[in-house]
């Protein structure tokens, strides 16, 4: 059981990537695929933060000059996550720019009947 | 040594980008001037390439950003790959770019000269990093601008397009990010040298997962073989000018990115079988579905994915022969596969249609595209005097220097792709210079990407005598060079042996940048 | 039957994360460079926030890459939604005078916030992305609540492309001054002040401006559609 307290961020983050796929594998409507790859984008940051964790730790900010500083989480893994988080918010905008012009042509967003690109 | 005090390798990102994030304010004082900006800049980068060519065979150039010592910082490695790669990248775009000055009509046009330019800067900065989350960010600037630019023109075929490869390379990068996690993880560092310096201290199967992540990853962009089912979509409903850069650079460097990975970062030399056995599965499907197309786009675009194969076949490899081989295989598909979509790229705005055969007697009309047409055809199968004979013939002499008789069967498999390569652009060679016996009144079929524009022509039955010269002018300038790199390959031996170098020896690599 | 095989493949990518996890501890400390950061971030770069000296001074570059990811997002989505055919304008109800007049006067205490935000980001947690953040939400609440009022494009374009030019422009500085890019090359000041941290600040603040015009660019794009 502690094996499970000690790695639960790790698989929450996985669990979130896994459905995120699911998602992506076997919905057809574009809405519910954008959400998915949202899904999957929230575990993958998930992940990135809960690597930078150490145990009792305390943000990297010191407020007040002179603060300890054994027990700062690691900053890294932050920038990276804020970076993660913005590129994640480009590709959702753009893939809901691109479900509205689908719609205006296309009127339906199931995937399954947009498929005039055959061979 | 004085050169690389002021010509830094940071110019060569950071003026494009400078450029791209000016154009707007350019379009205040004039809207005609705005197309005139890509050009400038890929010129400038063309310049500065050159320039540090000879520099960087001699002893690769380490810039850290931001002043602080390599691993604590973001690095850029200007080795001969990156310069090479950055040159090619900047000959490409600066034709193509010249191209479009007459091509690009309707739509948002300051926006397309926008993400056209961030395209191409993107994929500078993917070839010149030497971190691996920095790789990543600019790999995403070049990925979303390309979903961006292939649903451009927001038609039907290319609005779905986009959205089927939007989806597809957001998992890719996904599968990257959740690499490069585990990668941190158990290295602490994201500099490149340093994990490749440390590679060797953790057990295999915990290098393996972020290894296999990552040729996913990068594979759905450089379009391998179960992955690239976003490619023939995409490449044939973008704009021309679009789908010349998609193929000519974009796809290569998620190959190039692989590369370095494998090569340099994991060292992994046991993987380079399944590599090879995946190029040529990717060369195998490529070449098949290419054949029977009757769309000329999809048709050169199946053909991208088979090059894609040979070229990551000659990667594999693994000698520093081969590799020289595949990079010069780069150069070559680069160079031919442009030429190729730019000269199609009238023929279909004069027809109509993008059906091979409504092309027919199109050499009477246009010859000088036509001509071109047949030029980058003849390259890309391999005849003699054009670039294509070098690259393929030293990727056949990297193989016999082996001396297995598993790769002579593997030989035969590329070669056979070659011929059936052969047949499909023989056949278009044929409908466009001998006309056959149905005259088409009405040959507006399918699959019309400039639509709205070409109904405009039709009605006013302009009679246009061929492309316009702004268009000629790239189109001459690519075949010179084919034709010349053709004849006078020892010109790129020089780069091409460096480069090959720089991938395999991984201890000068990490010396070059912790020192 | 895509299920099935959707099941079978995501059973074996959990087996080989299962398998690639066991080497990680949690937990533990387990990077050089943060152990440098933090350590030496505040002599270095003058911040108190170690994140803002990551994200803006060590790893500068990376910032910049993402600036112009978001700003190719808004580009592509304004040049995909721009050969749209405009349906001709459907009638709307006006809203009532208390939830204008309540949308009007929180607008400039949320952009205060977001200004509080973005100036103080070497400082306390927060930053360029955040603050610009809460200045679009500013700006969709008052397209929510009084639909009439519009930004115009061309301011939008202005500052979008002028912060952007400044971050560049500020690195070609650092360039010029010492040789390295993003070189910090203003006066590191007194830690925990508001004027410390040489370009930081500075950056942030065209960071605030970028992000803030770039995300309600893409609202008024989005908004403008379902008109």
């Amino acid at each position: 059981m502690s094996f499970l307290a000690d790695y639960i961020y790790y698989i929450g983050a996985f669990g979130l990537i896994l459905i995120g796929l699911y998602i992506l594998l076997t919905k057809h409507n574009l809405i519910k695929m954008i959400i998915g790859i949202c899904v999957l984008d929230t575990g993958v940051n998930l992940l990135l933060v809960s690597l930078g964790y150490i145990k009792d730790g305390t943000a990297p900010i010191f407020s007040k000059p002179g603060l300890a500083s054994e027990n700062m989480v690691d900053p890294t893994v932050q920038a990276l996550v804020l970076t993660a988080i913005v590129i994640g918010v480009a590709v959702m905008a753009m893939a809901l720019s691109l479900a509205i012009r689908l719609y205006q042509h296309y009127g339906t967003l199931d995937m399954r009947k947009i498929k005039e690109q055959r061979w | 040594m004085e050169i690389s005090n002021w010509v830094n390798p940071i110019l060569l990102i950071a003026v494009p980008l400078a450029f791209a994030f000016s154009i707007p304010l350019f379009g205040f004082i004039s809207k005609r001037v705005e197309r005139f900006i890509p050009p400038l800049a890929m010129l400038f980068n063309l310049v500065i390439s050159l320039i540090l060519m000879p520099e960087v065979i001699k002893r690769p150039i380490v810039v850290s950003l931001a002043g602080f010592p390599p691993p604590f910082c973001i690095n850029l490695f200007a080795g001969p790959v990156g310069i090479l790669f950055s040159a090619v990248i900047a000959l490409v775009g600066f034709l193509v770019s010249i191209y479009a000055l007459d091509y690009i009509k309707e739509g948002a046009e300051e926006k397309y000269h926008m993400l056209y330019l961030s395209l191409l800067t993107g994929a500078t900065g993917v070839v010149l990093t030497g971190d691996i989350f920095n790789l990543f960010v600019f790999f995403e600037i070049l990925c979303i601008s390309s979903y961006a630019l292939v649903g451009y023109l927001g038609n039907r075929a290319g609005v779905e397009s986009a959205a089927k490869y939007l989806i597809q390379g957001s998992v890719g990068s996904a599968f990257i990010l959740i690499g490069i996690a585990l990668l941190y993880g158990q290295f602490g560092t994201l500099n490149m040298a340093d994990i490749a310096g440390n590679i060797h201290s953790v057990s295999p199967i915990q290098i393996f997962i972020p290894l296999v992540l990552f040729i996913v990853g990068f594979g759905i962009e450089g379009a391998i073989f179960p992955l690239n089912a976003w490619l023939p979509d995409a490449h044939s409903s973008a704009p021309s000018t679009i789908s010349a850069v998609l193929s000519g650079i974009a796809i290569k460097i998620g190959i190039y990115a692989i590369a370095r990975v494998v090569f340099t970062i994991f060292g992994a030399s046991d993987m380079l079988l399944f590599l090879v056995l995946l190029g040529l599965l990717t060369l195998l499907v490529g070449e098949l579905s290419a054949f029977s197309q009757n769309n000329i786009k999809r048709m050169l675009a199946y053909s991208s994915i088979g090059q894609i194969g040979l070229i990551l076949f000659a990667l594999g490899i693994g000698t520093d022969y081969g590799i020289a081989a595949g990079l010069f295989q780069f150069i070559t598909h680069a160079l031919s596969k442009s030429l190729l979509f730019l000269a199609t790229g009238y023929m279909i705005y004069r027809v109509g249609s993008m059906e091979i055969s409504s092309l027919e007697g199109i050499g009477k009309k246009m010859p000088l595209s036509s001509l071109c047409f047949t030029i980058g055809a003849f390259s890309l199968i391999g005849l003699p005097p054009f670039v294509g004979f070098p690259s393929k013939f030293w990727i056949v002499l990297s193989v016999l220097e082996k001396h297995s008789t598993l790769y002579i069967v593997f030989i035969g498999i590329v070669l056979l792709g070659t011929v059936i390569e052969a047949a499909y652009f023989f056949k278009v060679i044929q409908v466009l210079y001998f006309k056959g016996d149905t005259e088409e009144t009405d040959p507006i079929v399918n699959k019309i990407p400039e639509a709205s524009v070409v109904q405009e022509v039709k009605s006013s039955n302009a009679v246009k005598t061929g492309a316009p010269i702004v268009a000629l002018i790239p189109m001459v300038i690519l075949v010179l060079l084919i034709i010349g790199i053709g004849i006078y390959p020892k010109f790129l031996g020089d780069i091409l042996n460096s480069s090959s170098l720089e991938l395999l020896d991984r201890i000068k690599y990490i010396q070059g940048v912790l020192r | 039957m895509r299920r099935i095989i959707g099941l079978i493949l995501l059973i074996i990518i959990a087996l080989g994360f299962g398998l690639s996890l066991t080497e990680i501890p949690f937990a533990v400390p387990k990077t050089k460079v943060g152990r440098y950061y933090i350590d030496k971030g505040i002599d270095q770069t003058g911040a108190v926030n170690i994140v803002t000296s990551v994200v803006l001074n060590y790893r500068g570059f990376d910032t910049l890459g993402e600036v112009t990811v978001l700003f190719i997002a808004a580009t592509g989505l304004g040049a995909i939604l721009a050969t749209v055919k405009k349906k001709p304008g459907r009638e709307f109800v006006p809203s009532s005078l208390v939830l204008s007049t309540g949308c009007r006067s929180l607008f400039p205490f949320i952009l205060l916030f977001a200004a509080y935000i973005f100036l103080h980001g070497h400082l306390t947690p927060g930053g360029g992305f955040q603050g610009g953040a809460i200045i679009a939400s500013a700006f969709l609440l008052v397209y929510l609540g009084c639909r009439e009022r519009r930004v115009k494009e061309r301011s939008i374009k202005a500052i979008e492309s002028s912060a952007g030019l400044i971050f560049v422009i500020i690195g070609f500085l650092g360039l010029a001054v010492s040789g390295y890019f993003l070189f910090n090359f203003l006066p590191r000041g007194i830690p925990n002040t508001l004027l410390s941290a040489g370009i930081i600040p500075i950056i942030y603040i065209a960071i605030g401006f970028k992000v803030g015009s770039e995300l309600t660019g893409i609202i008024d794009g989005l908004i403008e559609e379902s008109e």
